[in-house]
């Protein structure tokens, strides 16, 4: 039991980490980026080609935030045209975007599951509550937290941060105080997709890269966006940490429901508080 | 278009479809049925074309290629030649679930006229076609689809079967983990589709009547899952003194690297289906499968004169050991050459005679097997993972005997 909330906790922060760039884009620009699971498998297979020591999974994590912001940017610049268009029109391209990567990515990589080996020295388990529980993963809960940390910070005690959040509570507004909000938009797409590449880094070896892994992540992230609410940090972190745990620790309680306890956990929300938990009321999702 | 809640709905709208992609893509597969075909004379020369439907795209790409090397190598090590038939090969690509495997199966049958289908590695599409062959009268061999129902409850005189059923690999295990000590309990887990179902209960039925207990049961969600921690502790949990487990392609990989990586290798051995550490699965794995055993009823290790040579060849002309895939095509090969030695026409009530008249193929690289109906009787092996000359292997541990599909 203790085992699956620290395993929760791992997979929480893991979650925070990609969907927290979805959250805040989503939320601010009204860009529904569905390329982003795309952008996470993009980082496991620079973390497949470059698995085995240290020097290796370092630089695969500047390469993925180097892809990261070059693909934030070009995502942010094809969106832009459609910007006075509807959600479904954004999420039509950023699929296309998504499935043609997805291509690429097959045809590079070929159609093997790929598994990728931890760091030398995270590769093997230590004792935790008196049972074996792979060292990789208390380590992602540590980075995972730091990440956390960091991104909030930056959004809530910056000047940065306050312009992110007032574009997310009133772009109108922020426009005529004259700050151009597709520059501020291109910023947070790039630095979130720089978050998506690098949990995809940092996943690898627990989730290996594998054809439709993107679509898989996409939807943990999308379900962690409508529970934490629209464009909050704060949001994105408990409705990370919760999925988690309802993951987790529901299918080590109610293993037979595993299919659903996720979905079901979504539902209620949705039911309960359809802005999510730390969204703001309907019309402005705000950043608190 | 301010509105988060309408965001919010297409949003749903959205992942609910694409949470329907990976579904539809678990389960597809074709068979094909000939058309037209040569009315070649009784064995009196002409041509049979064949119509191989293999993946060649799809998560099981990678078993489609072994089954077309399994293929060829037989053709170009007898002449290209079925008794005095030249064989004419049509590939077309099953893909990976029904959607894509049936129009595959019917392309060949009604464009390509072919006389016997080969291939499928997709039950679903093996049972989904079965009208098809009927309707066409043409000859189905499959070479891996596992469910018991293709030769059983839902059988047709035009569809026999190479490979396995899935019950009939997992039986094996069951008789042999009551034997051997683990009559305590075993915790046996499998994903929650068809063949997994089908696997457990072949298993615990043969277990159980070797006085075996099975002390709990998981159903991972198939293709979903990728994180086995919470069911790895309930094993823990358990008591267990084994598990047992079905696992293919990239699930095979994640669960026994985090069985090793949960500490339960050490404490709790694991065996499983033989698909566990098949084929391209096995060098992903690395040493967190070593110790693992395994039923099936193949293995490149066997020591047998027959396999020894198949594996010498197929390595020389391919660079990798062949895969049970493999071995279960190169003898679809084997056994309609000798059905053509005999059959009067290639209609599919001539070849179904003829293949229920040949015999025991005594010559095939996993050993002696016969036809029991339409679907191999045939030894299973016990197999564990060893590591020789630094290569990870599965080492032949035990001949469990001749098997047949459980009723």
């Amino acid at each position: 039991m203790l085992v699956s909330v620290l395993n929760g906790f791992s997979v929480g922060f893991l979650l925070f980490v990609l969907a927290v760039g979805l959250s805040i884009v989503f939320g601010m620009m009204d860009v529904l980026n569905l390329a982003h699971g795309a952008l996470f498998l993009c980082g496991a297979y620079l973390g497949a080609t470059f698995a085995g020591g240290w020097g290796g999974f370092l630089g695969a994590l500047g390469l993925a935030a180097v892809f990261g912001l070059v693909g934030g940017g070009l995502l942010s610049l094809m969106t832009e045209p459609l910007r006075k268009r509807s959600h479904l029109d954004q999420a039509l391209l950023t699929l296309g975007v998504a499935l043609v990567a997805a291509e690429v990515l097959a045809i590079v990589f070929g159609d093997d599951p790929l598994s990728v080996a931890a760091p030398p020295g995270l590769n093997d388990s230590v004792q935790v509550f008196g049972v074996s529980y792979p060292t990789y993963r208390l380590v992602i809960i540590g980075v995972g937290a730091v990440l956390a940390l960091a991104v909030y910070l930056v959004v809530e005690r910056t000047r940065l941060g306050a312009l992110v959040r007032a574009t997310v509570a009133d772009r109108e507004m922020v426009s005529v105080l004259g700050v151009d909000n597709r520059l501020v938009k291109a910023a947070v797409f790039a630095i979130g997709s720089v978050l998506a590449t690098t949990a995809g880094v940092l996943g690898g070896p627990i989730y290996g890269a594998r054809p439709g892994l993107d679509a898989t992540v996409l939807i943990l992230a999308l379900v962690v966006v409508v529970i934490g609410g629209l464009g909050s940090v704060r949001g994105a972190l408990i409705g990370a940490l919760i999925i988690g745990q309802v993951d987790i620790v529901g299918k080590y309680l109610l293993p037979d429901l595993s299919s659903f306890i996720l979905f079901a956990a979504l539902a209620l929300v949705l039911v309960l508080r359809p802005q999510g938990l730390f969204g703001g009321p309907v019309g402005t999702a705000g950043a608190r | 278009m301010e509105h988060p809640s309408i965001s919010r709905r297409r949003l749903l709208a959205l992942f609910g479809a694409a949470a329907s992609v990976p579904v539809l893509a678990a389960c597809g597969s074709s068979v094909g049925g000939g058309g037209g075909g040569a009315p070649a004379g009784g064995g009196g020369g002409g041509a049979v074309k064949v119509g191989l439907v293999v993946p060649q795209s799809g998560v099981y790409a990678a078993l489609g290629t072994d089954m077309q090397r399994g293929w060829e190598l037989w053709l170009g090590q007898n002449g290209g030649k079925f008794g005095n038939y030249t064989v004419e090969t049509v590939v077309a690509d099953e893909g990976e679930t029904p959607n894509t495997g049936q129009p595959a199966v019917q392309k060949v049958l009604q464009s390509d006229n072919v006389d016997v289908v080969v291939g499928l590695v997709n039950s679903a599409t093996a049972l989904g076609v079965a009208n098809l062959l009927t309707e066409s009268k043409k000859l189905l061999v499959v070479t891996n689809a596992g469910a018991g129902d293709v030769t059983g409850a839902k059988r047709t005189p035009y569809i026999w079967r190479t490979s396995f059923t899935n019950a009939q690999v997992s039986a094996a295990m069951g008789t042999h983990l009551a034997q051997s000590g683990f009559k305590d309990g075993v915790f046996a887990l499998a994903p929650d589709y068809a063949a997994g179902t089908e696997v457990i209960a072949g298993f615990t039925k043969t277990f159980e009547a070797g006085g075996g207990k099975v002390v709990g049961t998981a159903k991972p969600a198939f293709g979903k899952t990728s994180d086995y921690q919470p069911f790895l502790t309930q094993i823990q949990q358990s008591g267990a003194k084994a598990t047992f487990c079905f696992f293919s392609g990239s699930e095979a990989i994640t669960f026994v690297r985090q069985y090793a990586q949960f500490g339960l290798a050490s404490t709790i051995p694991l065996y499983g289906s033989g698909f566990l550490t098949e084929g391209n699965v096995l060098p992903q794995q690395g040493d967190a499968a070593l110790g693992v055993q395994t039923t099936l009823h193949y293995s490149d290790q066997l020591d047998n004169p027959a396999n020894k040579a198949f594996v010498e060849s197929y390595t020389a002309k391919y660079g990798e050991s062949p895969s049970c895939f493999s071995a279960q095509t190169y003898d679809a090969a084997n056994v309609l050459n000798r059905a053509l030695r005999t059959a009067t026409a290639l209609d599919g009530d001539s070849i179904a005679g003829a293949l229920g008249g040949i015999g025991t193929v005594e010559d095939s690289p996993r050993g002696p097997w016969t036809f029991d109906g339409q679907t191999p009787k045939q030894n299973l092996y016990l197999r564990k993972v060893e590591k020789v000359n630094g290569t990870l292997v599965n080492a032949v541990v035990q001949d469990l005997g001749q098997q047949s599909q459980p009723l």
